[in-house]
C-alpha cells in the first residue's frame, strides 16, 4: 500500500481528552477481577464479619446499629483507596513503560491529561461505591438521607484521592512507593478515622487528635451522606475534604502543566 | 465542516515556513549534564533530513525537545511556522522512539485507534485509518494481540504505523530500523521513501550511516550537543576530503585523527 500525503487539521479541542478518558476505563474494565471485584470482596467482608456477625454484640453507636454504623465508613475508604491506586498504578506504569510519551506528544493540554488520568479512578471508584450501596443497604438496613450532601462528598472524595494517586505515580521510583503510602498512611488514617468507631468515645485528647486526622473528615462527610447524623457538623467536613481536595488537584495539575518529573 | 487537508509541500519553498526551526536551544539535565547549548537548526518543508551522531550527543534530547517530551533550559522551536508548544505543531509532528514504547493494556489494533483519538481523530476516522496502517505494516495476523506479546520486528512496525497513524506532515524517526533484521530494514526504507514523496519532511536520526546515504537529502552531525557539520552526503565528502560519509563522521564527531588513525589501520 501506498502512504497516503500528510494532512493539516487544526487539533480537536476535546477529542484527546474523550479518548484518554475511555482508555483509562478500558484499563479497569480490563483488569476487573482486580480493579472493581477484589474491593468489593474485601469491604463486603468487612460488612460481613464486623458488622453482621459481631454487630449484634456491640452497642448502638448514636442511636444507630452498629452494622449500619460501619457502612458509610466501608464505602468511603473502599471509593478513597480504588481511586488513589487506580491512579497511581496506571500513571506510574505509563512513565515506567514510557507509553506516556504518546500521551504528552499528544495535542492535549496539561488540564485535559490531568482529567483523563483522573476519570479511570473515578469511575473504578463509583462503580465500586455504588455496587457496595446497593448490596449494603439491604443487607444491614442503613439508610441514605442526604443524598445531595453524599453525592458531593463522594465527588470531593474521589477527586482529592484520585489527585493524590497521580502525585504519587509522578513521584514514584517503584511500585513499592504506592503501596507504601496505601499501607502506611492512608489506610492506618482511615482505620483511626472512625469507619468503625465514634471517635467521640474516645475522650480526651484522642477525640481531639481525631479531629487532626484529614481522613476523619472524609468518613465524616460520607457517613453523613448516608445516616444524617454524624461527629462533627457537614459543612466542616466538607469543607476539610473540599480544601484539601483543592489542594492536591492543585499539585497534580503543577506536575502536568511544569512536567516536573514527568519529562526531564 | 471538514478540517482536513491534504498538503502540498514545496510549491513555494521560498515562501513556506521551514518544517522544523530551532533557535538557541539549550538543555541542561538536572545532573548538570548540557546536552544541547545554544543549537540552530533548520530543515525545510519536504526534505529528507538525517541526524547523526554518537551516543550521548544530543540526539533523543533534541527530538524530545520538538516532541514536548523533555523541559527545554532556553531556546525556541518552531513547527511550519507554529510555536513548538502549540497544540497545532503537536498536531503535525509524528514520532517513533528509539524503544517501543507500547501501551501494554491495548492491542494492535487499540493501540492505533487510541493513538488516533489522543491526535484528534473521529472514531471511525481512527478506526479507518488504523485498519489502513495495520495493512500497511503486515500486521494484520497480529491486530488484537496485545503489545508485549509481539516480537521485536512487530513492535518496531507499530511503533512506526502509530507514528504514521494522524497523518502527520513531520515524521521523527529515532533509530527506526535499530534491531530489526535486514528484509524489514528495506521494507521499511520502502515505506518511508514513498512517504517522503507524498510530501512528508522526514527527520531521521540512525547509527547506520549507509541508511543516512541512502535515504536522506541533508544530514546534519551533531556532537557534544552542537551541529557541527551539514550537508548532502556528496557536500560533506566533499568539504572534508573524504571517499566516505563513515570517514566524514570518524572525522568530526568520533574523536577525529585518533578515530581517522585506526580507521586507516583497520583498511
Amino acid at each position: 500500500m501506498n502512504p497516503l500525503p500528510p494532512v493539516e487539521v487544526e487539533p480537536h479541542p476535546w477529542r484527546g481528552l474523550a479518548w484518554l478518558t475511555r482508555r483509562e476505563c478500558h484499563r479497569v474494565l480490563k483488569l476487573w477481577k482486580q480493579t472493581i471485584l477484589a474491593p468489593v470482596i474485601s469491604s463486603l467482608l468487612f460488612m460481613i464479619v464486623f458488622g453482621l456477625s459481631l454487630g449484634d454484640s456491640i452497642a448502638e453507636i448514636g442511636g444507630f446499629e452498629y452494622r449500619v454504623f460501619i457502612v458509610p465508613g466501608l464505602i468511603a475508604m473502599a471509593m478513597a483507596q480504588s481511586a488513589y491506586s487506580n491512579n497511581s498504578s496506571t500513571i506510574f506504569q505509563a512513565r515506567n513503560d514510557r507509553y506516556l510519551d504518546d500521551i504528552l506528544s499528544a495535542p492535549m493540554s496539561a488540564w485535559q491529561v490531568h482529567l483523563g488520568y483522573l476519570a479511570g479512578g473515578a469511575m473504578r471508584s463509583l462503580i465500586i461505591g455504588v455496587v457496595l450501596t446497593a448490596l449494603a443497604l439491604p443487607l444491614t438496613g442503613a439508610p441514605l438521607e442526604m443524598p445531595l450532601e453524599l453525592i458531593v462528598a463522594v465527588v470531593l472524595t474521589i477527586g482529592g484521592f484520585g489527585a493524590l494517586g497521580i502525585i504519587v505515580g509522578v513521584y514514584a521510583q517503584s511500585w513499592d512507593n504506592q503501596s507504601f503510602i496505601n499501607n502506611i498512611v492512608i489506610l492506618p488514617l482511615i482505620f483511626l478515622g472512625g469507619v468503625f468507631y465514634s471517635v467521640s468515645r474516645l475522650g480526651t485528647p484522642w477525640e481531639q487528635i481525631s479531629h487532626l486526622n484529614p481522613l476523619f473528615y472524609v468518613v465524616e462527610a460520607v457517613r453523613y451522606g448516608f445516616l444524617g447524623a454524624a461527629d462533627v457538623s457537614p459543612w466542616l467536613s466538607l469543607g476539610v475534604v473540599g480544601a484539601i481536595t483543592f489542594a492536591l488537584l492543585a499539585w497534580a495539575q503543577f506536575l502536568f502543566s511544569t512536567g516536573h518529573r514527568l519529562k526531564p | 465542516m471538514d478540517q482536513t487537508a491534504t498538503v502540498t509541500p514545496g510549491t513555494d519553498p521560498a515562501a513556506a515556513p521551514p518544517a522544523l526551526s530551532i533557535r538557541g536551544l539549550t538543555k541542561r539535565y538536572a545532573d548538570g549534564t548540557l546536552a544541547l547549548e545554544d543549537l540552530d537548526l533548520e530543515i525545510p518543508d519536504g526534505s529528507f533530513f538525517g541526524l547523526l551522531g554518537p551516543n550521548g550527543a544530543g540526539k533523543t534530547t533534541l527530538i524530545g525537545a520538538v516532541c514536548n517530551l523533555i523541559r527545554v533550559t532556553g531556546g525556541e522551536i518552531s513547527v511550519f511556522g507554529r510555536p513548538g508548544t502549540g497544540m497545532a505543531a503537536r498536531r503535525m509532528i509524528g514520532i517513533a522512539e528509539q524503544e517501543p514504547n507500547l501501551d501494554k493494556f491495548l492491542t494492535v489494533y487499540e493501540t492505533l485507534l487510541y493513538h488516533g483519538g489522543y491526535y484528534g481523530m473521529d472514531g471511525r476516522e481512527a478506526s479507518e485509518r488504523a485498519e489502513q496502517m495495520i495493512d500497511a505494516f503486515d500486521l494484520r495476523a497480529k491486530r488484537d494481540v496485545e503489545a508485549p506479546k509481539l516480537s521485536g520486528g512487530m513492535r518496531r512496525r507499530l511503533l512506526l504505523a502509530r507514528a504514521l497513524l494522524h497523518r502527520p506532515r513531520l515524521v521523527i524517526l529515532d533509530e527506526p530500523t535499530a534491531g530489526v533484521d535486514l528484509e524489514l530494514r528495506h521494507e521499511l526504507w520502502r515505506y518511508i521513501r514513498g512517504l517522503h514523496e507524498q510530501g512528508t519532511t522526514i527527520l531521521l536520526t540512525t547509527h547506520y550511516l549507509e541508511e543516512a546515504e541512502a535515504l536522506c537529502d541533508e544530514i546534519a552531525l551533531i556532537s557534544g550537543g552542537h551541529i557541527v557539520a551539514r550537508d548532502s552526503a556528496e557536500g560533506l565528502k566533499r568539504s572534508h576530503g573524504v571517499e566516505t560519509l563513515e570517514e566524514v563522521y570518524l572525522k568530526t564527531v568520533a574523536g577525529g585523527r585518533i578515530a581517522m588513525d585506526q580507521l586507516e589501520e583497520v583498511e
